[in-house]
């Protein structure tokens, strides 16, 4: 049954808005991730800081701790979009509400403006903390960007997938890991080219790549594990 | 005509271990006789790309014909990928030892292998945490679906990316092969015969696995 | 508001948890105007049943068949127009009871005024969070949010739990109107409801 584009955008929208009113009331998500990133960002620049990284470190080592800081900020925040829901009973509604397609694009975006923003705010403290300088802050934008898309497409169908399995907290790093893998290598590398200034168009591209198939498959896969 | 399979599977594998040992020559480069473990290596890595593939096509074909046999079928897969990924990790790292002084070099194929590992652990994880059928089936073969989607990124991109100390491709894309006849013949002889036997050992876990639901259906 | 042809059919509808068999072949139909009715004591199915129909679970075997206004939905298509009551139906704690309903009422593209009249009659305190409501009121909001979209079908499992007299009353009366107009119904209860006249009865007792 093909339903109304428009509406279906408004559905999602829905999703979208309800996501972040409740965020804001409950401000759980942007405490947990908030706390979580400050906590390691505080950790690395403490112990790499002070004692100053040379130029050659830093460019090797820093873009690796400033994705450890985001991945593991995202494993703690981004899960709760679909777990809360089985959690609280609240699923049963949805599941006969929504549209499968529609609720899983709110959900994404949901996600995706909550990396980013988490992304916003750590990258320039994290850069400030640990004096890093970046020759091409362009590339980190495009890089932090196309990576957070990455991240939160790969987590909310991982975050849909264990919603409903026991022993939820570590089976979503258990399932998660392996498939934001690649999207990790391929966005530390580009970190360490922004850093230095040199030039990383193919590896951007693959990056956009794996963020169009990983959005593919989880709008594809969604109805699937949503519903029996 | 199984037991007659069977035999000539024995046979072949046989033929192939006898044939690793005395019918194929050294590699050149490679430390004494170290790169005999190539044809115990490579089609056990083979068989885990196999096996990563067929776990993947089974959930493809159990999430459009949702029948249980498909997910059986592709959870089976799994473990023997798991099984085969491990042996040919191992194997690797003894090799690698031998080669370049380190067990672990984390250059692309050894990392595409144990991020296939992960998966493969994560498959098993998630099943062991479903209890109801349905939902085990369905989640697991998207999951599965996903590893699938996902895995062209790490063992195709990722190894252009990074530094590689693995030897230059042995069999690569353009058919080209960089060492003597005898060793390809051993290395493809081997290969069908690890593949032939992932699925003989798939096929005999399958059936165990269907007569036990039976008997526990029966049993309540 | 047309009257459209409603009719739910199922037969050997089979269902287990592991090892647990808690449906085991079970049939039934209703119709237009119609109330089935489904007793049986606890753990003998009923939920599993409902869920069933509402498409929310995938029964191991058997068929159910909906037909709305001549048109053949299947289990997708249960779940967007069935309205369901169940004791497991919970609402957003951190969004107020109007924001809930109008909420869901942008998920299933129904103007927000539609089903308000039945809003009304249930008395829900539109501003109040849905984290500071008794069970009494969960339960109305419930039946609100069943009934917001206008259904043709109505599985309603334990409908008139944790209902004071009052509640109650409006409940059977909105239920009462559904059948009246065309609508069908599946009730599920561990005991039989005061219900007089009712087209089908289907007890899952052993």
């Amino acid at each position: 049954m093909w339903r109304d584009a428009s509406t279906w955008a408004a559905e999602a929208v829905a999703v979208f808005a309800k996501e972040w009113r409740g965020e804001f009331r409950t401000r759980y998500a942007l405490n947990t991730l908030g706390l979580f990133a400050f906590t390691t960002l505080v950790v690395v620049s403490v112990s790499l800081g002070p004692i100053g990284v040379s130029l050659a470190q830093g460019t090797a080592v820093l873009p690796v701790l400033l994705w450890i800081i985001l991945l593991f900020s995202a494993a703690a925040g981004l899960p709760r979009a679909f777990v809360h829901e089985e959690e609280t009973q609240t699923a049963t509604a949805l599941r006969l509400a929504a549209t499968p397609s529609a609720l899983f694009c709110g959900k994404l975006l949901y996600g995706l403006t909550l990396t980013l923003a988490l992304e916003a705010l750590v990258t320039p403290v994290y850069v400030a903390m640990t004096s890093l300088t970046v020759r091409s802050p362009g590339l980190l934008a495009g890089v932090l960007a196309a990576g957070g898309f990455g991240l939160a497409a790969g987590s909310t169908l991982v975050a849909a997938i264990i919603a409903q399995a026991r022993a939820k907290g570590t089976l979503f790093s258990v399932l998660a890991f392996p498939v934001l893998l690649p999207l990790l290598l391929i966005a530390v590398e580009l970190t360490r080219a922004a850093v230095a200034g040199d030039p990383a168009d193919v590896a951007l591209l693959q990056l956009l790549l794996y963020d169009a198939t990983v959005t593919v498959a989880g709008f594809m896969l969604f109805p699937v594990v949503w519903n029996p | 005509m199984r037991k007659l399979l069977a035999w000539l599977l024995w046979l072949w594998l046989s033929a192939v271990i006898v044939g690793a040992f005395l019918y194929a020559p050294l590699a050149k480069g490679f430390i004494g006789q170290s790169s005999r473990i190539l044809f115990f290596h490579v089609p056990m890595a083979w068989v885990s790309f196999v096996a990563f593939i067929a776990a993947g096509v089974w959930s493809l074909l159990f999430l459009w014909r949702r029948d249980p046999k498909h997910d059986r079928a592709a959870a089976v897969a799994v473990e023997l990928g798991l099984l085969f990924g491990v042996l040919a990790t191992v194997t690797g790292a003894l090799w690698a030892r031998v080669m370049w002084g380190a067990y672990w070099n984390w250059d692309p194929r050894q990392t595409s292998i144990v991020v296939a590992l992960l998966f493969y652990g994560a498959y098993l994880a998630l099943r062991s945490s479903l209890e109801d059928r349905d939902q085990r089936a369905r989640l697991a073969a998207a999951y599965a679906v996903l590893g699938l989607v996902v895995a062209p990124f790490l063992f195709f991109i990722m190894p252009r990316i990074m530094f590689s100390l693995h030897p230059q491709s042995v069999i690569n894309a353009q058919g080209k092969v960089e060492v003597e006849s005898r060793m390809v013949q051993v290395l493809l002889a081997g290969s069908a015969g690890c593949t032939a036997l992932f699925f003989w050992i798939h096929n005999l876990r399958c059936r165990v696995q269907a007569l036990a639901e039976r008997k526990s259906a029966l049993y309540e | 508001m047309l009257t459209t042809t409603t009719a739910l059919r199922f037969e050997n509808v089979r269902r287990r948890f592991g090892r647990l068999s808690v449906l085991q072949g079970v049939s039934g139909a209703v119709g237009p105007g119609g109330m089935l009715l489904v007793t049986g004591p606890n753990g003998s199915g009923k939920s599993t049943l409902l869920r069933c129909l509402a498409g929310l679970l995938a029964p191991d075997g058997g068929m159910i068949e909906y037909t709305e206004g001549g048109e053949s939905l299947d289990a997708a298509g249960r779940r967007r127009r069935a309205g369901v009551v169940s004791p497991d139906l919970a609402f957003y704690g951190e969004l107020t009871v109007g924001e809930n309903l109008e909420f869901f009422s942008r998920l299933r593209r129904t103007p927000p005024d539609r089903g308000l009249a039945a809003l009304d009659r249930l008395g829900l305190p539109l501003d109040r969070m849905a984290s500071a409501l008794s069970s009494g009121m969960r339960q109305r909001l419930r039946w609100g949010w069943a009934l917001l979209h206008q259904p043709r079908l109505l599985l309603l499992d334990e409908p008139f739990q944790n209902f004071d007299a009052p509640g109650e009353r409006i409940a059977r009366e909105l239920l009462a109107e559904h059948l009246a107009a065309g609508g069908a119904a599946v009730v599920a209860n561990p005991s039989t409801l005061d219900f007089g006249d009712v087209a089908g009865r289907l007890d899952l007792g052993r």
